[in-house]
Order: structure tokens, then sequence, then C-alpha cells
């Protein structure tokens, strides 16, 4: 990734979008939009003071909304390139209040609340489109509750929680906990205002809130204004007292996740949904389930599948090391359905096809391995570029020339292609880089390309 | 005649593909819609089978 930022040989247009493509293989001239990111790319050191000071918090899509950024954000930590980017949608000096906190702290002074779209037009001798996939929502499944169920993830946003660099450092708080801490937080802070309040009241009248409030009741003050005042904010100082020691107390006996479920094929080998295998989702659960076991060795985990798709290079070993050394248990079954029972804690129905019988478990929770859904944009995207896309809106290709789409000069690789894993997104794409570098170097590239 | 090549999509596979091209000596175009390349696979703490790190 990091290389893709230095090397002389590229030059990368992030935060820009493919509007109009015109002419023909070997002479394609390309009109692409550079949204304004309110920030100048060649001043922006990428130092981050900005985030920092910015007053709006916003669900960060990187982290899946499981953590917050900033109106002014970078992507991600590590994120190529560095150059933060302004949300037109959540910046208040954007959307015409008074703020631009960011213009004040930057040094370089890279903050250009003016800054527009840009168009600009290359001329290429050919395209590659990689422009991936999207997770499947899961919501669409009535059964599995995703989103009524606090502590029912896609497999996507459980890579999120188990990162060192996620919204949890790494450790598995589930969902359901991290709520309640929330509301302790946002409690806490309440309690803190009204506690200074109270304080001044205790020093000015020279004694406690709680012995006043006693004396008061009985009676003792009555037609004190002052005081009838004072009575007031004690009285909403417990109501978000009272609360706050009710969920601290609930807190203490929170863990991190231990039961897992792994539910497969949700959204993928499902006649209502796409009846194709979306290939890596198999391996994608053993991996999270070994590394939940890494961060905490009394972890069990239980995939719940069809069968297991242990197809690929040390695959098999991988599955089998799983279940020798990380607790995971395999069940050959389909779940019918997840419910909620006691503490947030999901329950799974399911059969187990081995013994015939119909089961429930309850587990702290339980991970959807989502099928790999075409991306929305790529029909928009057809369009523009000129190419056919199959029954489910994958690029169409064929069989003997998996990376050349209908088009002549318009080259597909990894999941905008078909469902695939990081391997095989690469080595399709080398092979997509090829076919195209033989169109940018030969002499005659409308010439037909040869297929064995 | 071009000589140079557009890539839409700056996730693991167009990186790979400008890489390709660009060690080749072929100068390349990436557009990525996001503020930062590296797509979904970013997102990911480790790869399978090997447990290295995605990033």
């Amino acid at each position: 990734m990091l290389d893709v930022g230095r090397h002389p040989n590229i030059e990368l247009l992030s935060y820009s979008e493919v509007e109009k493509v015109e002419g023909r293989i070997g002479d394609l001239r390309v009109t692409v939009r550079r949204k304004a990111r309110y920030v100048e790319e060649d001043k922006c050191t990428g130092c981050g003071t900005c985030t920092e000071k910015c007053p709006t918090a916003v669900p960060d899509a990187f982290n899946e909304g499981l953590g917050d950024r900033r109106a002014i954000y970078s992507y991600f930590a590590q994120g190529i390139p560095s150059t933060h980017t302004i949300d037109p949608d959540q910046c208040r000096q954007l959307k015409g209040k008074k703020c631009g906190i960011c213009a004040k702290t930057c040094q370089a002074e890279a903050i250009n609340f003016d800054q527009k779209d840009r168009i600009v037009e290359i001329d290429v001798a050919a395209i590659i489109v990689a422009v991936g996939y999207d997770v499947f929502d899961p919501s669409r499944i009535p059964e599995y509750r995703y989103r009524e169920i606090t502590n029912v993830v896609t497999a996507i946003e459980f890579e999120r929680l188990l990162s060192a660099s996620g919204p949890t450092v790494g450790h598995l708080d589930r969902p359901s906990d991290r709520a309640v801490e929330a509301q302790i937080e946002e409690l806490e802070k309440k309690a803190r205002k009204s506690q200074k309040v109270l304080g001044k009241l205790e020093e000015r009248f020279g004694e406690s809130s709680a012995e006043f409030h006693e004396k008061y009741q009985a009676g003792q003050y009555q037609g004190d204004q002052e005081r009838q005042k004072w009575a007031d904010k004690y009285a909403a100082h417990l109501s978000v007292m009272e609360p706050l020691e009710d969920l601290k107390k609930r807190a203490e006996g929170f863990t991190v996740a231990k039961r897992l479920a792994f539910i497969q094929c949700v959204g993928s080998r499902d006649f209502r949904f796409y009846p194709f295998c979306s290939g890596y989702c198999c391996m994608h659960s053993v991996k999270e389930a070994i590394i939940a076991h890494e961060h905490e060795p009394e972890t069990r985990s239980t995939i719940f599948g069809m069968d297991i798709r242990a197809v690929g290079k040390g695959f098999e070993e991988y599955k089998i090391r799983g279940g020798d050394h990380s607790n995971i248990t395999y069940v050959r079954g389909r779940v019918a359905e997840i419910t909620e029972g006691a503490n947030h804690n999901p329950v799974v129905t399911y059969e187990d096809t081995r013994e015939r019988k119909v089961k429930s478990q309850e587990f702290d929770m339980v991970i959807l391995a989502t099928a790999c859904a075409p991306t929305k944009g790529i029909i928009e995207l057809a369009k523009v570029v000129g190419i056919e896309l199959d029954q489910y809106n994958f690029v169409k290709t064929s069989p003997l020339s998996p990376v050349d789409s209908t088009t002549p000069g318009i080259f597909v690789c990894g999941c905008a292609e078909s469902p695939m894993d990081v391997p095989e997104s690469v080595a399709q794409a080398s092979s997509a880089a090829e076919r195209a570098a033989e169109i940018a170097i030969q002499p005659r590239p409308e010439m037909e390309h040869a297929v064995a | 005649m071009n000589k140079e090549i557009l890539i839409i999509g700056g996730g693991i596979a167009g990186i790979q593909s400008a890489l390709d091209l660009a060690d080749m000596g072929i100068k390349v175009h990436l557009v990525e819609k996001l503020p930062s390349i590296g797509g979904k696979m970013a997102q990911l703490d480790k790869t399978f089978p090997t447990n290295d790190c995605a990033i």
C-alpha cells in the first residue's frame, strides 16, 4: 500500500470517481471527478491535530460503525494518502454553522472550505476494473435478527473488534456491554455537571445536599424559593445517579465474549438471495475463531455450516489445526433461528444433521459469515465503462479469458469478477495487469487475443 | 498511441495490478472512491491461512 503512494509510475487519484469513458481499445479518454476534500493534498501533513479538535462525532465507516470518527478525518490510521478529508454532510462549517476550528488549529494551513470538485481528463490505452464487492446485508434474513439482537454481528464487524487498531483495541467486548459502558459514560458526564452545581449550593448554605434534602422533605424550608431550586437540582442529580449505580453494578460482571457461534452461508448458497458459494467465508470464520482463541485461551467456537469448504493451499490443514488447537467445533447443519436469551445472549436453534436432532445452544456472540455481494455502484460503472454484467451483477467474463470483460481493452480482477479470497485476487490482478500491458506496449492493440 | 493504464478501485486487486504495471515501466492512474486506498483487506486484522497481518 505504501509503495503505491511513492511509486514514480503511479498517479494516485483517491476520493475520485470515473464519470465518462470515450473511445476504444488503445485510445480511451477517461473523465474523472476529483471530489473536494476541503483539505489541500500538497499541504496536509496528516498530523491529525484537526481531528483532535473537531467537535462533530460521526460513526466510523472503516470500523463498521462500531466506533466514532470526526467530521474531519483520515479514513484509517495507516491510510494512503495520509491527507485528511472533511465530510461535507457532517462538517458544521460546511453546513453553514459557525465553526472552522480545524482551520484555526492546522499549522500547515491546509484547510480550504472553498475547495470545489475538479474534473480531470486522462488518456489511456486500457482500463482495469477492480471495484471489489459489498458485504451482504444480513438484516434481509429475518430469522437471524441482525440489528435486533445486539450481539449478532457480521464477520467484518467481528474483524474490527478483533483488530488491535479497532474500536476495542482487540478486546472481544460484546456490543451489548459496550452499549452499557457508553451509557455509563454519558450518565457520568451528566452526574459530574450536576455535582458541580450542588457543590456550589452546599458551599453557600453550609450543609450537604443529603442533609438539606432530609430537612426539606420534613417541611423545614417551606416558602424558601432558593432552597426549592436546590431541592429540584438534588432530585435531578439523584435521577441520574440511581440508574448510573445500577449500570455500574451490571458492568462489574462484564467479561470478554468466550462462547462464539459462527454461521456460514449467510446470503450465499441460499436461493432467496445468492445461489453461489462466496468461497472465502468458511476460511474467514476458521481464522476469526483461531485469532479469538489466541486473544483469550478460554474461547470456545462452534462453526455451523452445511460443509466447510477448505479449498486452497494449506486451507484444510488450517481447518484441522483450528479444531485441534483452538477449541473449534464444526457442526454440520443450517441454523434455523437466532433468538435472544438472558443477558443479551443469542440462542441458536439448529438441526444437527449428524445426530438428526433439532438443538438449541446459548452463546455470548454470534458471527454471521456474510455473502460476497456485487458492489452497488457497479451497475452505473458498467454503463459508464461500457461492459456487460452477469446475472448477479458481477463483471461478465468467459472461462478461458477470466480477466477480459466483454469489451476489448477493459479488464477485470478481484471480487468485481466473482467472489474470491486474497491470494486469488492477487493472482487475477497480476493477470489483468499483464493483459493491460499487452495493449500498452504492442503496436496493434486491436489484434485479437489468442486463447489456449 | 497511449501507453498509460487506468485502474478503477484501490483494494488489494487494484493495488496489485498498479504495482505490477508500474514495475514494468508503464504509467498507471489508480482511481479510488474513498479517501484512502486499501479496500476491504485493510479492514482485516489477519489473513488466512498464515495469520499474517493484513496491512
